[in-house]
């Protein structure tokens, strides 16, 4: 589907680390499998290229006790091949990262935007992460069905969605 | 006529405009027209797909056809945006930890660290 609307969602965090290391997280193998994907899954990175139009590529594998059985009962796969492409890149500065969703069973493709600014701060290392909100077929199907309270009590489903 | 999702809806400025003049209350079309002051045919096709995607009611009194604001896609709205905001928060916290590991590994072993 195209998507027109942006509906950034932003997150303000600062990190008592140096700007390197907050760098690595989002742009090496190790780093970014330290940390990414929601509560009860992990990742394994296949390629991460962080350079303007470079490949981010990973499996996603359910690992939590919940998830496996959400991700069971929602007849999806435990483990998916996700595929993002670094749309921005600049070194300790800021970087932007288009995934395409494509794993959702009855959900056409879609795209999905984040955007990482870096800066030094007195206290460490400022993140600025936005996400576009938008993408939200599965929400709207689910929310026109009457499920919205659903979609809250399936937090890590959600999430999945979101990547 | 496509179902626009929420974000769609409230995406163009326009029909924020729109809601936000519902926030004082009812209005008739040429009520939304003079404080916005832009053509009622926009008005209208405006206020049309906010009624079919629910956000806005419509009541008739005598000739009189008078919108107001439905409650029910704000709130689903910000169900939504809560449950992700949480979701990317704790997320957000692990990367806090991930990188308290890859300092403390680097105090351990800062040679090792270095090399990889």
């Amino acid at each position: 589907m195209t998507t027109t609307s942006k509906s950034p969602v932003v997150f303000d965090r600062t990190y008592d680390a140096p700007i390197e290391d907050v760098w690595e997280l989002w742009t090496t193998k190790d780093g970014f499998e330290s940390w990414w994907g929601p509560e009860g899954f992990r990742v394994e990175v296949h390629e991460i290229n962080p350079t303007v139009g470079g490949t981010l590529f990973y499996d996603m594998i359910a690992c939590g006790a919940v998830q496996v059985a959400h991700m069971k009962a929602a007849n999806m796969p435990l483990s998916h091949e996700t595929r993002g492409t670094f749309t921005l890149v600049e070194p300790l500065k800021r970087l932007a990262i288009r995934h395409l969703i494509d794993f959702i069973p009855g959900i056409d493709a879609y795209e999905n935007f984040m955007r990482v600014e870096f800066s030094q701060s007195a206290k460490g290392t400022r993140m600025l992460l936005s996400i576009d909100a938008h993408s939200t077929e599965e929400w709207t199907k689910a929310a026109t069905q009457g499920m919205t309270s659903q979609l809250t009590k399936l937090p890590a489903a959600l999430e999945a969605r979101r990547k | 006529m496509m179902q626009l999702d929420v974000f769609q809806v409230i995406a163009d400025p326009m029909r924020r405009q729109i809601l936000a003049s519902l926030q004082q209350g009812e209005l008739q079309v040429n009520d939304v027209v003079k404080v916005l002051e832009i053509h009622q045919s926009g008005v209208s096709r405006h206020l049309r797909i906010l009624l079919e995607s629910g956000f806005v009611q419509m009541r008739a009194d005598g000739q009189r056809r008078l919108y107001s604001l439905r409650a029910q896609p704000f709130q689903d709205l910000d169900t939504w945006l809560s449950a992700f905001r949480e979701l990317w928060e704790a997320r957000l916290d692990r990367f806090e930890r991930a990188l308290q590991q890859k300092q403390q590994a680097k105090k351990k072993n800062p040679k090792k660290t270095e090399l990889s």
